[in-house]
């Protein structure tokens, strides 16, 4: 019953006008950047931060959650209609949407997935609604110790669920930590690799490195391959489905759900990962698995589903132990801090109108986005037909007064060019850069919890095995580095990876 | 030979790094600046865990390097001597810029950084290969070299103008629709709506 009257109040929250308001700009804004290619939630959701420190920690989360389901939405859309995902979670749904839309289907593909994502949004929701409050009070009796191997494993998941070579993956997280030692100890006071710049001694800026790797570097490499916009094949066509495409899509959608919300709350998981499983999941088990490829409605409805219900369930180990699962939400860590906001398992007490509102909200945003979605599919294929010539300069100016306007000091602008550079050099280079952002801010914390446990056990570093929690956490860690060992894993990897 | 040159590099950006971190922080093998006194276990200072933190990833680095000889070929991109030429330039006019700048005592407000930055990366663009990366960074530039002593409204022509060179499809009408529309974009957001402090027009004169 207590979790009635927490989603009653969390409704009473969610409802006010403001934050109605802002649930459906970030619902819109979220759609449009899933439809247009070459910019992603992680770059939006940098360039609006600075623009939502007006406004309550309430309503600026509720903002930013969402632009990242609103984008698995609209990253739908583009791939069915035009064979161009407009997000990475959604290049599976490119294979077999865009098949249907070719044969005519394409409104039955959009129907389902924005329904099947709806379902899956909607049960994602609850589960979150129901874990929160139970892990929190697990995460309470956590000490520094256990905090501190629950991170680690945080950031090894997180690596080695990346795209690319896992032991890159693991040396940029390392790297990302590096970044973060940068600015004041906060234990002693004194300033670390800051070469006596008055403005780095609050570390280098969250921001700042967001905007840079994820903006400007994508912008740059964009501008190096201009790629020819494939125009849209035929018409949507009616929008309701046969009912043999009903029956065949229902066991997708469910089992869809299930894998994206068990996927969204691993580390480094997230909407794109889930995409994939569900897709390799429903062709093994599909009746209908040699269709796939060419047009299955199962190849749509699971992985919508999943990418949705992960978007949703990688809030938990946020808002439950503030430990963020993507690059995604370590934005939203950053979001939260500078809000003044600590994330971790106090919050749900300490912030029940931030909890339960931006979890209502979830829930009524994935309704605004299916009538966002269904009936204005056509609006949203127009906003394809803007170039990216116009679009990029467009970004950089909001990048470059939104970095401004943190601090009012142009050095903030200086240090997202350098990023910007960095983040050039990385994906030339094939380094991930989503593990070197979880890694910066995962790191001060770490640093924090290890000074600590180790205080406590007068140096003695046996604590982190000793601590039945710490130790199983550890056993996890060694379990997940061994396994990436394996030759036959790496290689499943790989390939689920690639396809 | 199947050598992974990116591999290579990253790994040897990564040894790079750690090598400094561990040079500024604590010292390596004797040698070093110090600046970070370690502590103990039991009472970790402030260089405690920057040294664990680079030593993992000096050692991470050299795993990367060591992989590399074995997942190749995967070369870089070829670069041909236009690209060499105008990268050496680029970086030798912005270091030999803020030489003069610091010598003539032009300092303050960072203009020290964004102008060898401005003109690095404008001679980058020389290179077409470069053309975007540099034109892209060189328009970030001088939207912060304008923003204080010119205001927004000039910072974001600047910028618009600059970036547009990069993308080839577009043409001066193109170009000055686009930057008039993007001001009162950002006039309406940030000035009336979110009211940012920034001056607006010229505070210089």
């Amino acid at each position: 019953m207590e979790l009635l009257s927490n989603l009653a109040h969390g409704f009473s929250v969610a409802m006010s006008m403001d934050n109605l308001i802002f649930a459906l700009l970030g619902a819109l804004i979220g759609t449009a950047i899933g439809v247009l290619p070459g910019i992603g939630p992680v770059a939006t959701i940098s360039l609006l931060l600075p623009v939502t420190f007006g406004q309550p920690a309430t309503t600026a989360i509720i903002m930013l959650a969402g632009i990242y389901y609103g984008a698995q939405y609209g990253g739908s859309t583009t791939a069915i209609l035009l064979n161009l995902p407009g997000e990475v979670s959604s290049v599976v749904t490119a294979l077999d949407g865009y098949k249907m839309a070719r044969r005519g289907r394409a409104g039955a593909a959009l129907t389902i997935a924005a329904c099947g994502s709806f379902f899956a949004g909607s049960v994602a929701t609850l589960l979150v609604a129901w874990s929160g409050p139970a892990l929190t009070s697990v995460a309470l009796s956590f000490g520094p110790a256990d905090y501190f191997s629950l991170m680690l494993l945080g950031l090894i998941i997180s690596a080695v669920l990346a795209q690319g070579s896992v032991l890159k993956s693991i040396a940029m997280v390392v790297l990302g930590v590096a970044l973060g030692l940068v600015g004041t100890d906060v234990q002693t006071g004194q300033q670390r690799f800051t070469f006596g710049v008055p403005e780095l001694s609050d570390g280098l800026g969250f921001v700042s490195i967001a905007m840079g790797i994820f903006g400007i570097g994508e912008i740059i490499l964009n501008l190096e391959r201009p790629e020819a916009r494939s125009v849209m094949s035929g018409k949507v066509g009616s929008l309701w489905l046969t009912r043999e495409e009903f029956r065949r899509s229902v066991p997708s959608v469910l089992r869809g759900t299930v894998v994206g919300s068990v996927l969204g709350i691993l580390p480094g998981g997230g909407a794109a990962l889930s995409a994939f499983g569900s897709y390799m999941m429903e062709r093994k088990l599909s009746k209908y698995g040699h269709e796939f490829g060419n047009g299955a409605i199962e190849g749509v409805a699971g992985p919508e589903s999943a990418n949705n219900a992960a978007a949703q369930t990688s809030f938990i180990p946020l808002l439950t132990l503030g430990i963020p699962a993507n690059a995604v939400m370590a934005l939203m860590v950053g979001a939260l801090i500078i809000q003044g906001i600590q994330p971790g398992p106090r919050m749900v007490e300490a912030q029940p109108d931030l909890f339960w509102g931006l979890i209502c909200s979830m829930w009524i945003g994935n309704l605004m986005l299916l009538v966002i979605n269904l009936p204005l599919i056509g609006m949203w294929v127009k906003l394809l037909a803007v170039p990216y010539k116009y679009l990029y300069p467009a970004i950089l100016v909001f990048c470059a007064i939104g970095v401004y306007s943190l601090n009012n000091s142009v050095f903030d602008v200086y240090q997202t060019l350098f990023f910007g550079i960095l983040g050039y050099i990385f994906s030339k280079l094939r380094m991930e850069a989503a593990p070197l952002l979880i890694g910066f801010v995962l790191g001060p914390m770490m640093e924090e919890h290890l000074r600590r446990a180790m205080l406590l056990s007068r140096g003695d570093p046996t604590i982190f095995v000793e601590r039945p929690i710490s130790a199983t956490l550890i056993v996890l860690c060694a379990i997940t580095l061994l396994a990436m060992l394996l030759p036959g894993l790496r290689k499943g990897k790989d390939k689920a990876l690639a396809e | 030979m199947k050598v992974g040159v990116k591999d290579l590099w990253a790994g040897g950006i990564l040894i790079f790094l750690a090598l400094l971190g561990l040079f500024i922080n604590g010292g390596l093998l004797g040698i070093g600046l110090e600046s970070h006194a370690l502590g103990t276990a039991r009472r970790m200072g402030p260089g405690y865990m920057p040294m664990l933190v680079f030593w993992l990833q000096l050692g991470l680095g050299c795993l990367v390097v060591f992989n590399a000889f074995s997942n190749g070929p995967d070369p870089l991109e070829r670069w041909t001597k236009l690209d060499l030429t105008t990268l050496a330039i680029s970086v030798s006019s912005g270091v030999i810029l803020w030489r003069v700048m610091e010598a003539i005592g032009l300092n303050n407000n960072y203009i020290q950084v964004g102008a060898p930055c401005f003109v690095a990366m404008a001679v980058l663009a020389i290179s077409p290969a470069w053309r975007p990366l540099g034109l892209v960074l060189a328009s970030f530039a001088i939207f912060g070299l304008l923003l204080e002593p010119l205001g927004l409204i000039l910072a974001l022509v600047g910028l618009c103008v600059v970036s547009a060179l990069a993308d080839r499809d577009h043409n001066p009408v193109s170009v000055i629709g686009m930057t008039v529309s993007l001001c009162i974009i950002c006039w309406f957001v940030f000035i009336y709506e979110l009211d940012i402090r920034v001056p607006l027009w010229p505070t210089i004169f």
